[in-house]
This record gives structure tokens, C-alpha cells and sequence, in this order.
């Protein structure tokens, strides 16, 4: 009735036909504020107790008010985003009056009021509520709406007086309510609550539902948004219970899965299966391979043209370049000069070597093969002309290019000579190594095997150090955590160099090996790359050799990664827009019995029915009596199992075979409105009431004594 | 306004016939009004319980005591029973599997675990 539904409750029409005298009773609960008139059997309008303040979004953004639950389809039209859902309740206390008076407001209008209110007004509160809440709500009744009269009452008082007139439960006995922000125990005596022996814990249905949604929400954190409060709300009271052994129930789900998975429920969001693609056609596949084709084919085209005249262009500067040969031959020494300087060449030799640069880019071009040994012979003497002409022919200059020309080329020789030397090592390991796989294949298998194992650990190690100094812990936080090994030793030897000034005699320098640590320090310390590097190759060639003798060998670093692409996404299902509510249904409502649970150190409803007893100091006689008449009220207590649950936890501070009643109220949720009602119908209600001029009179201390006689 | 707000009566109208003060007289607008509500705790504290009688029932004193039994310890994820702990998170756990998952964690979720039994780290 309360907020499963956006109803939105009609105005009622006969306010005006009620008379004047007839009370109004209110049931201002923490989740549900009901209205209605003394003596009738039904309130007449009840709704969420909030208030939203939204943006109204076409109206030049005016705050506008809305009491109670809205239909979700209507909040579009306001801008929500600076306000929340607002309770006028901390606990189970009013101490937000201007929501108060926005729900008092929309109350009064929805009973029907047009020109003043006019009743006395019957409202219920918690135990011992505090005085300045009292006055507060006082002052907003009198001041605001002009009713002549008030009294406040507790609800569970009128929830078990409303039970006991239905002979449910007798005079004397215990009335257990859990609510929407707390649980109470209250007895009663004589049909009156002892209020010096109630008790409260601060656990109630609020607290079940924010836990339930954590946990779902933490849960499934891609579909938090969906669950909303609301959303909780609605799946506690479908699907949550009190287990009847909290221990026993969790070794069900921890080891019986079977059964665990029958006690499982589900809550599908809604989700559509994406389109699927279907798979393409052999015609399609045919005309797009055609198509790349026609695509592959035009490109070729081109470079084949681009290429011919590429080649055209080269023959024509070479017979541009023969031509000058040809008139410089035949010219004479001054023609001859000149005839170079005009075409931008110092000498014949530059143009002969010209000449052979085309020849050579269009062999290139036409693709032909050009043996290196050709290109180094013919190179061999024009790229070093001046090595083999004596001394004495040469200019300064020459000489100095000599000299130069020398010099390169002893390197380049001694280049050659080296790689002839490795390549002559390599062929001698190789037939040393070939020996050793004749000699002895067994052991020369086994060497192998561990130089691999060897070598791959040692690499593997490296790439380790270098990805991350220690990825063994995750979730590490702090700065220190993410450097690599080798960045953090820097860091260490760079805040050690910085802060060892004036530490007594400075030796640095004395050994030669003080110097390394600038090389250490510097930023790029690859000293270890060259090794690295050798160690994969030797580590490549191990693995040929391996794979040539072993057809079982598996290379390790192939095998060990299969790389899945990463960006692979697995097609989703409707499963995963399924949310599993296991264990969830009784772990929630299990605070009200273990309120640690959630961080609340005070004692469970079982215990707190101990509590009140002791609390009363009467004779276990009467403790008896009491407990033979135990109601249980309240919305929160409507959970499956919450009887017997609650009766095991009670018998365990009973005496051994005490007698035990356990009585589920009427109606948890409405008995309290009705029960206040039927007290407000009574002919001596008007005792029970204070006027504003008893408010005005003695203030706020006219609350400091203030409770009302339930037995009238 | 539109007229589907209009038929289902959402609005509170800003002034009512049966009113004697006006919300709007009260909480004039463009004033800052959000911060005079003090919450419970501040509200109770400034009623000064102890100048309350003793013997009397009042708000504070009919609060339950600790329980006389020792908490017991749940898992944070799994809700069974936790034997172990995390130094490192002070998450609880029920088994090595779950401690692996702790250990994946982000350190918002772990926060938001342990905010659910009012045992998280509050930054003031």
C-alpha cells in the first residue's frame, strides 16, 4: 500500500460534513504518514513520508514540492539533479520541520480541508520522544493550521491496545515493533506502557533495505544504476526472510549448492538481445575478394607505369652524361674545363662515377639483381681513388682526403674481417656442438634442455624487474609501488647521494669504483641491454636447435602465451542482466537480530526482550505473565520466519521450560492508525489533549511530563 | 504547467486556503535555509540530557545496551563466517578464494565494504 505504487491519493470530498469535535488521527510513521478521522475503521489517505524539491524545467526553473511517491514518467518534466528524497525523520524523530509542514500540508489538503483545519488532532510519535520535537510539532499545529487541540501517542502503545481489544493479546505482555528506522520493545502493565522499562536499537527496515542494496550494488557494480533504492525496497519485501538458524542457513549456502541455487532468486533487468550479424554470403564474399582484386590490380598498374618512366627519365640523364664523356674526349685541355665547369662536374672522374650511379639505379629500377661482389669491386676502387696514388703526386688537400680515405677504409676492412672471424667461431661451436651430439646424445640433450630453462627463467626474470618491481602484490597503492626495480635503486642511490653531505671525512673518489654510481644514476641505465640482447639470441638458437632434435619441445614463451585478443568482447546474454538474490534474502534482514552486522553495537530484538524485562524489575512472576503475551508489530516485522526465529532467540534468555507466546499482530502496518483512531473516538479523548494555551502557559516543559493514559 | 502534472494533483499549491501562515511568509525565499536543521544527534546533545531527571525514561536512556554476546564475524563479500582478516584492507574473509578476490579490489569497493558495518576510513 505504501510505496510499491505511485498512487497518488484523491482528494477526499466530506471534510466540511465532518463535525467539528470529531478528531483527527495521524500516524506519522517514518516510511508511511496516514490520515484519517476518529472511529473509522480505515485511514483515508496514506503516502510516503518525503518530499522532493525539484526544478520545475518549463517554468524558468521554479522550485516546486511534491509530497509522497511519483509516478518515475512524470519527473521529467523537473531538474532533480540539486535535490534528493527528503524525510522529515532522523530515526524515528521529526526534526526537519519546514518537510514536516510540506507533508502536513499535502495531508490536510488531501483529507479535504479548504478553510482551516479545526479538529484536535491525535498524532502518534516513538517512545519517549524528546521534548524539543514535541514543541516543534506542537507549534507548527497551532501556529500554522489553528487546530484547537493536540495529543501525541506512542504507536505501539496504540498498535497492542488495538490488539488486546481484539483479545489477541492481554494486559499485561510485550509488544516488539520493528520499523523503519528502529526496533522497539515496550511492556505493558495493567494495559499501560512502562516506559522506564522500553528499549530501542537503532536497526530497522531502512537499514535492511540500504544493506540489501549495497551488497547488490556492490555485487553487480554495471548494473548499480538500476538499483535504486526503490528497486531494494521492492525486492526485500518479495523475496527477503529470516532464517530460522542464521549458521545453518549460511552452511546451506556455503556447502549445498544444490539447495542453495533453489533458495537463489532472480530479478531480470530488462535487456534485448542485440541484432545478430548475419554471416556474409558466398556471392558477397566473392564480389568483395573481386573487388580488392580490381583495387590490388589498379595499384599495381600504376607502380608499373610509374616505374617505366622512372626508368626512361635514368636512361635519358645517362646518355645525357655519355655524351659529355664523349665531347670531352674529344675537346681539348681548355675546352675541356670549360665544357665541365658549364655542366656543374670538377672532373671526368666525377662524371664517370655519375655514370655508374645511373646504371646501377637503373638496373635497380628495372629490378635486376646486381651482385654485391660486383657492386663492392666496382665501388672498391672509386670510393677510395686516392689510397693506391703515391704521395708525392698530390696536392695538400688530396693528401689530407688520403689520409681520410685511408682511414675508412681500414675500417670498413677490419669490419669484414671481424664478422669473417665470428662467423668462423660460429661454424666451429657448431661442429664442436655436433661433435658432442654424436659423441653423447643424451647428455648433449640434457645440456641443452637446461641452458634453455636457464636462459628463459633469466629472461623472464628481466622483463619481470622491468614491468614492475613487484607485481606479485596487487592493488598496491603509494608511490614506491609502482616503480620498476631498477628505478626504485635509483631513487635510492639519488636520496643517498642527496643527503650525505658532512657525514665526517668525504672518501668519495678514493676507489674507482666511487665513479660507477653516476652511471648508475644516470637516467638511461641500459647497461644490461647488450647482455640482454646476446641472451636472446643465444636464447633463439637454443630453441631451433631444440625444436630440429625434440618433436615434443614446446617453446615456453609461445606456449605460454595463446593471447586471447584482449578487445574480444564475449557476446552478452541475458544472464548477465540477471541479478542472483542468494544469500542476500536472509543475510539483510538478519541485522535486525545481530545488529553488528552493520556497524550498530547495540543488542537484536531478541535480546532486547530480555533487556526490557530486566529493565522492569518486577518478580519472575510477572516476567512470566508477560512473556505469555508477546505481540509482534510493524512493517519490518511482516518478514516469512520472523515468528519462530524470534521465539528460539527469546527462549535462550528464558528460564529452562518457561512458557512462551508469540502473537503476529492483526495488521503490523495499520493496527497503529486503527488503534489510534478507536483511542481518538473515545468519549473521554478531550482529557488527553493540550490546548495552545497550555502551550503557551509552560512551554516546552509542558512535554518533560507529558504522556497520556492509553486505558480509558 | 503541464497537463498531465495538472491532472494528477503532484504539486503542492504554494499557498492553501487553510493555512494561517503562509510556507512562503516562513521561509522567505532566496534565504539559505538548509542549514538549520541540526541533525538528531546535535539536536539531542543541545537539549542537554543531563539536565533530565535520572530516573526518568527519556530519549537517550531507553537505547539497548551492547549485546552480551561477542560479535561474530562475517565475511565482507560472502557473508559467511570470516576467520580470517586482511591486515592490509581489514577486510574479513571466509577462505583463500575470496582473499584473492580482496586482494582485486579497488580501493573505493573495499572502502564501500566496510563502510557497510561502519568501519571505514573517514577522511575529515
Amino acid at each position: 500500500m505504501s510505496s510499491s505504487s505511485a498512487h497518488r491519493p484523491p482528494r477526499e470530498t466530506d471534510f466540511d460534513r465532518i463535525p467539528g469535535s470529531t478528531p483527527i488521527v495521524i500516524d506519522n510513521g517514518a516510511s508511511t504518514f496516514r490520515i484519517g478521522w476518529a472511529g473509522e475503521k480505515e485511514p483515508r489517505v496514506a503516502f510516503r513520508n518525503i518530499v522532493q524539491r525539484p526544478r520545475h524545467r518549463s517554468s524558468a526553473g521554479e522550485t516546486v514540492t511534491v509530497v509522497g511517491d511519483t509516478d518515475p514518467g512524470l519527473m521529467k518534466f523537473f531538474d532533480c539533479t540539486r535535490t534528493s528524497i527528503r524525510s522529515p525523520f532522523d530515526d524515528d524523530v521529526v526534526y526537519q520541520f519546514e518537510y514536516m509542514e510540506y507533508i502536513l500540508d499535502y495531508a490536510f489538503d488531501r483529507l479535504g480541508a479548504t478553510s482551516e483545519v479545526g479538529h484536535p488532532i491525535l498524532m502518534t510519535e516513538c517512545e519517549c520522544n524528546p521534548s524539543f520535537s514535541r514543541a516543534r510539532m506542537s507549534e507548527l499545529l497551532f501556529e500554522t493550521y489553528g487546530v484547537p487541540s493536540v495529543a501525541f501517542g506512542i504507536d505501539d502503545a496504540f498498535s497492542y491496545k488495538y490488539n488486546q481489544k481484539l483479545g489477541n493479546c492481554g494486559e499485561d505482555g510485550l509488544a516488539i515493533s520493528c520499523e523503519f528506522g528502529t526496533c522497539h520493545v515496550v511492556p505493558f502493565l495493567k494495559g499501560q506502557p512502562v516506559l522506564g522499562a522500553c528499549c530501542r536499537t537503532n536497526v530497522g527496515g531502512s537499514h535492511i533495505t540500504d544493506f540489501l542494496r549495497q551488497l547488490l550494488s556492490l555485487k553487480y557494480p554495471y548494473h548499480a544504476a538500476s538499483i535504486t533504492w526503490e528497486k531494494a525496497e521492492e525486492l526485500k519485501k518479495e523475496h527477503c526472510y529470516i532464517a530460522p538458524d542464521y549458521m545453518s542457513e549460511l552452511q546451506i549456502f556455503k556447502n549445498n549448492k544444490e539447495e542453495a541455487e533453489k533458495k537463489t532468486r532472480y530479478w531480470q533487468l530488462p535487456w534485448v538481445p542485440p541484432p545478430v550479424d548475419e554471416p556474409p554470403s558466398e556471392e558477397e564474399l566473392a564480389r568483395k575478394a573481386a573487388q580488392k582484386e580490381r583495387a590490388g590490380q589498379r595499384l599495381r598498374d600504376f607502380a608499373a607505369t610509374k616505374r617505366s618512366q622512372k626508368i626512361q627519365l635514368l636512361e635519358k640523364e645517362l646518355s645525357d652524361l655519355e655524351e659529355l664523356m664523349e665531347q670531352l674526349d674529344e675537346a681539348e685541355e681548355p675546352e675541356a674545363t670549360s665544357i665541365l665547369a658549364s655542366a656543374g662536374y670538377l672532373s671526368r672522374q666525377e662524371i664517370k662515377s655519375a655514370i655508374l650511379k645511373k646504371i646501377q639505379s637503373i638496373r635497380k629500377a628495372k629490378g635486376e639483381s646486381n651482385g654485391n661482389e660486383e657492386k663492392a669491386d666496382v665501388s672498391e676502387a672509386d670510393k677510395y681513388p686516392l689510397v693506391s696514388v703515391p704521395d708525392e703526386t698530390l696536392t695538400p688537400e688530396q693528401l689530407k682526403e688520403k689520409k681520410k680515405q685511408i682511414l675508412l677504409k681500414t675500417t670498413t676492412e677490419g669490419r669484414l674481417r671481424a664478422k669473417q672471424r665470428r662467423a668462423e667461431e660460429e661454424a666451429l661451436r657448431e661442429k664442436q656442438e655436433e661433435e658432442r651430439r654424436t659423441e653423447n646424445p643424451e647428455l648433449y640433450f640434457e645440456e641443452l634442455r637446461a641452458r634453455y630453462s636457464d636462459l628463459s627463467e633469466k629472461i623472464d626474470q628481466r622483463k619481470r624487474q622491468k614491468v614492475n618491481g613487484n607485481n606479485n602484490s596487487s592493488g598496491a597503492v603509494g608511490r614506491g609501488e609502482r616503480l620498476n626495480a631498477a628505478q626504485k635503486e635509483r631513487m635510492r642511490l639519488l636520496t643517498t647521494a642527496a643527503f650525505d653531505r658532512g657525514k665526517g671525512e668525504d672518501t668519495f673518489g678514493m676507489r674507482d669504483e666511487d665513479w660507477l654510481v653516476y652511471k648508475k644514476m644516470s637516467k638511461d641505465t641500459d647497461q644490461d641491454d647488450d647482455e640482454n640482447d646476446y641472451d636472446e639470441s643465444e636464447l633463439a638458437r637454443i630453441t631451433s636447435k631444440l625444436q630440429e632434435v625434440d618433436p615434443t619441445f614446446v617453446n615456453k614463451h609461445e606456449a605460454a602465451e595463446p593471447t586471447p585478443d584482449p578487445h574480444k568482447v564475449r557476446p552478452l546474454t541475458a544472464e548477465d542482466f540477471r541479478i542472483a538474490i542468494g544469500i542476500e534474502r536472509f543475510r539483510c534482514p538478519e541485522v535486525l537480530f545481530q545488529p553488528g552486522m552493520i556497524g550498530v553495537d547495540q543488542a537484536g530484538i531478541d535480546e532486547m526482550v530480555s533487556i526490557s524485562l530486566r529493565r522492569l524489575m518486577e518478580d519472575e512472576s510477572v516476567k512470566e505473565r508477560l512473556c505469555q503475551s508477546i505481540l509482534v508489530t510493524g512493517g519490518t516485522s511482516l518478514f516469512p520466519g520472523m515468528i519462530p526465529r524470534l521465539e528460539s532467540g527469546i527462549r535462550q534468555f528464558r528460564p529452562y521450560l518457561a512458557r512462551l507466546k508469540l502473537i503476529k499482530a492483526a495488521d503490523p502496518i495499520l493496527d497503529a492508525w486503527r488503534g489510534a483512531a478507536a483511542f481518538a473516538a473515545s468519549s473521554k479523548f478531550g482529557t488527553q489533549t493540550f490546548t495552545l494555551e497550555d502551550y503557551r502557559e509552560h512551554g516546552e516543559n509542558l512535554f518533560h511530563r507529558y504522556n497520556i493514559v492509553y486505558t480509558l | 504547467m503541464e497537463s498531465e502534472i495538472q491532472r494528477t494533483e503532484m504539486l503542492l499549491a504554494p499557498t492553501l486556503a487553510f493555512k494561517k501562515v503562509q510556507t512562503a511568509d516562513k521561509y522567505p525565499k532566496g534565504q539559505s535555509r538548509g542549514r538549520q536543521w541540526k541533525h538528531l544527534r546535535h539536536l539531542l546533545q543541545a537539549a542537554d540530557g543531563s539536565s533530565l531527571p535520572p530516573d526518568r525514561p527519556n530519549y537517550l536512556n531507553i537505547q539497548s545496551p551492547p549485546s552480551i554476546y561477542p560479535p561474530k564475524r562475517y565475511c565482507d563479500i560472502t557473508g559467511f563466517e570470516a576467520p580470517y582478516a586482511d591486515p592490509r584492507t581489514k577486510l574479513r574473509y571466509s577462505d583463500p578464494e575470496v582473499f584473492k578476490q580482496i586482494r582485486m579490489l579497488p580501493d573505493e569497493y573495499v572502502q564501500r565494504y566496510l563502510a557497510l558495518r561502519n568501519a571505514a576510513v573517514v577522511l575529515r
